[in-house]
């Protein structure tokens, strides 16, 4: 016979008790390849990997970049102030058999305003006026900037931009050298002539406009990836593990239980999310640099943002992990676990990409709108806007809605049709199971 | 053996509903008293309502009717404080396993109040009594079934309850497996503690039980000593005991 064990202290808070569990959950989880693959391994090595084979994409694009003709229209405000030998400068005669970045120059056969010149500027996906140059270079005369305008939108357009941009400085200096020789002066007392870029496109900064498509949507993708796993290996993995009823025995509240459930996966999601961001962040800062150079977008890493999204996320991971648990709780096994959460993770998914539709933006009305709320205020912050009590209100919105996702798991998990069940009860059976009897505490 | 009622339960009743079977009445008005000191036998076939309940007296269902109460705590309006005054052993009470025979046994010891030295002491006797020494601190999906079996009955009792509930502790065990349960649950009346147990293994009620209830259908049909049973029904075998009990309970069966 073993001799008695040393009295007990009072039992502890239901907070700690939660807290227990959610660390044993955590090691538990931890020693999960799965979940270690999706916490720890894919953030740190998926961006990389995926910068590189976008930097290998890249080179076989700027290829085919080089072979791409583009049209180039050049209009004048008089014919006369066309500068002869610049059709020439702009469309270099080639030196082989093939040209590279080769260049069709198209003149105007009648002076043209500002407004006229913009207006020739073919539009994207203006099939009907193929025949329009993707560019145009326009003169206003001898005493104003030379301008050209372009479409940033319209990849032809932007390589049409970069070939004039490139072959007007050398031609210009040539016209400023031979004006300064006729006027027997020194070149450099002359004013330089200046291109100026036009883009036709709406105004807007195309690399913070991709990312704040791009990030608030990997954010919420993050967050349902990381809860994934260990939601699924929490709830139905311990039903085929055959531990749940061991969990039921645990002398402290059914509540703190399923509490400390959603509060390891919660932890398990954040990691994830925030560890995607990080990598995303440094991986960005080194690769996507390289194609910005050339891509005539500037992307600027949102460090500030990415502070700022921080307890927004922390709170959308809870909402998420809470949400997750309930489902993956209504599976009998880690497979029927998976092919529950795979339409649940839709829901999440789908609306995230709120944040790509172009003229919807954070409001007090959208900031009640789960999920979309946290989009939206994401793609706000990479944009710089000073919303703050749109951002307050997602905050408090989010908070409410994880606590109402986490009273839900509770309630659905304590079913004792659910705990115990001996096969997946299916979505639609959710209301009646929760209508059922038999609450354990 | 002491007279204390360790655990009591009154017209107990549990009904399910089943999407396939419809309403389901598992366990219809059970009357139950065991006491400290006292093994007690449940003795049933599949579907008898033995499982269900001792997973009610544990607090793992929530009965639809009747009382109960262990270590004199009612199962209905105090789970908690009856889950912290019973070990419960089952076929389907696995293991974690990816944590540790010594971790599984810290984690309990804590949620049951123990902490620091105390908690890492308690830990190290059960290692010891139990000889888990050689695999306490290797992962118990690793551990063979008769090394689990003992890292259960010690993550069991790792708060030394006054009530023991063990349904069918012996199924699936090998022979050596199966003698250290039996010897086991015998050592815990020595220590003064009440076990209730199921089983269909009649040999084993037959060596262990102080007294013995069968079960059908829902319903207890009788409770006694083994010698008790047997001048009730003129039978001396417990297996014929058994039949002869169920036959008077169900003519056709």
């Amino acid at each position: 016979m073993e001799p008695p064990p040393p009295p007990a202290r009072a039992a502890s808070s239901r907070f700690g008790a939660a807290l227990r569990v959610a660390r044993k959950e955590l090691v538990s989880s931890l020693r999960d390849r799965q979940t270690v693959i999706y916490t720890f391994v894919l953030p740190i090595c998926m961006y990389p990997v995926l910068f590189w084979v976008m930097l290998q994409g890249f080179l076989v694009v700027q290829g085919q970049k080089e072979r791409t003709e583009t049209r180039v229209g050049v209009a004048a405000v008089a014919q006369d102030a066309i500068p002869a030998g610049l059709t020439n400068a702009l469309a270099p005669p080639s030196h082989g058999d093939t040209q590279t970045n080769p260049v069709q120059v198209e003149v105007a056969a009648a002076p043209h305003d500002t407004g006229g010149a913009r207006a020739w500027v073919a539009s994207q996906g203006d099939e009907a006026d193929a025949e329009r140059p993707h560019a145009v270079l326009f003169l206003p005369g001898p005493d104003a900037d030379a301008q050209l305008f372009f479409d940033s939108t319209e990849s032809k357009s932007v390589l049409a931009r970069e070939r004039v941009a490139g072959r007007l400085p050398g031609f210009a200096t040539k016209l400023r050298s031979e004006a300064a020789t006729a006027a027997s002066v020194d070149p450099l007392e002359l004013d330089p002539i200046e291109l100026r870029s036009n883009n036709v496109a709406p105004k807007s900064d195309s690399g913070a406009l991709i990312l704040s498509m791009l990030l608030p949507m990997l954010l919420v993708i993050m967050s349902v990836m990381g809860a994934f796993f260990p939601a699924v290996d929490l709830t139905a993995g311990e039903k085929e593990r055959g531990t749940a009823e061991t969990t039921m025995l645990l002398p402290v509240p059914r509540a703190a239980v399923h509490e400390g459930k959603v509060l390891a996966v919660c932890a398990t999601a954040v990691v994830a999310t925030f560890l995607n961001l990080i990598a995303l962040g440094f991986s960005a800062e080194n690769l996507i640099g390289l194609l910005a150079r050339s891509a005539q977008f500037e992307v600027k890493l949102p460090v500030l943002a990415l502070f700022a999204v921080a307890p927004l996320a922390l709170l959308f991971s809870f909402f998420v992990a809470a949400v997750l648990t309930s489902a993956a709780g209504l599976a009998n096994s880690f497979k029927e676990g998976q092919a529950m959460l795979g339409p649940v993770q839709l829901v999440f998914i789908l609306p995230a990409m709120i944040g790509a539709v172009p003229g919807i933006d954070l409001d007090l009305r959208w900031a009640l709108v789960p999920i979309a709320n946290v989009v939206l205020a994401f793609r706000a912050m990479l944009l710089g806007k000073e919303l703050y009590l749109e951002y307050a209100v997602t905050a408090v919105a989010l908070f409410v809605y994880a606590i109402l996702a986490t009273r839900f798991a509770v309630l659905l998990l304590s079913r004792e049709s659910v705990a115990l069940s001996s096969s997946t009860i299916p979505l639609k059976r959710l209301f009646s199971t929760l209508r059922s009897s038999g609450d354990t505490q | 053996m002491t007279t204390e009622a360790a655990i009591l339960a009154e017209g107990l009743e549990k009904t399910f509903h089943d999407p396939q079977r419809g309403t389901v009445e598992a366990v219809k008005g059970l009357d139950l008293e065991c006491r400290s000191g006292e093994i007690y036998g449940l003795l049933g076939p599949n579907g008898a309502g033995k499982t269900t309940t001792l997973r009610m007296l544990a607090t793992i269902l929530a009965p639809t009717g009747g009382r109960a109460t262990v270590a004199g705590v009612d199962v209905a309006t105090d789970p908690l404080g009856v889950r912290r005054n019973i070990g419960f052993l089952s076929g389907s009470t696995g293991l974690y396993p990816r944590l540790t025979a010594r971790e599984t046994l810290t984690y309990f010891g804590e949620l049951h109040g123990l902490a620091g030295d105390a908690l890492r002491t308690r830990v190290d006797e059960l290692i010891e009594i139990f000889s888990i020494g050689s695999y306490a601190d290797g992962r118990c999906e690793g551990l063979s079934t008769g090394q689990r079996q003992r890292v259960s009955i010690a993550r069991a009792v790792v708060h030394d309850p006054k009530v023991l509930i063990l349904d069918e502790p012996t199924t699936g065990l090998d022979i050596m497996a199966s003698s250290d349960m039996i010897d086991f649950i015998d050592s815990r009346r020595a220590a003064g503690r009440c076990v209730l147990f199921s089983t269909h293994v009649l040999s084993e009620a037959e060596r262990l039980c102080d007294r013995i209830g069968v079960i059908y259908s829902g319903r207890m049909l009788a409770v006694g000593t083994l010698d008790e049973l047997r001048e009730r029904t003129g039978e001396s075998w417990l297996e014929d005991v058994f039949k002869a009990l169920v036959r008077e309970a169900e003519p056709s069966a």
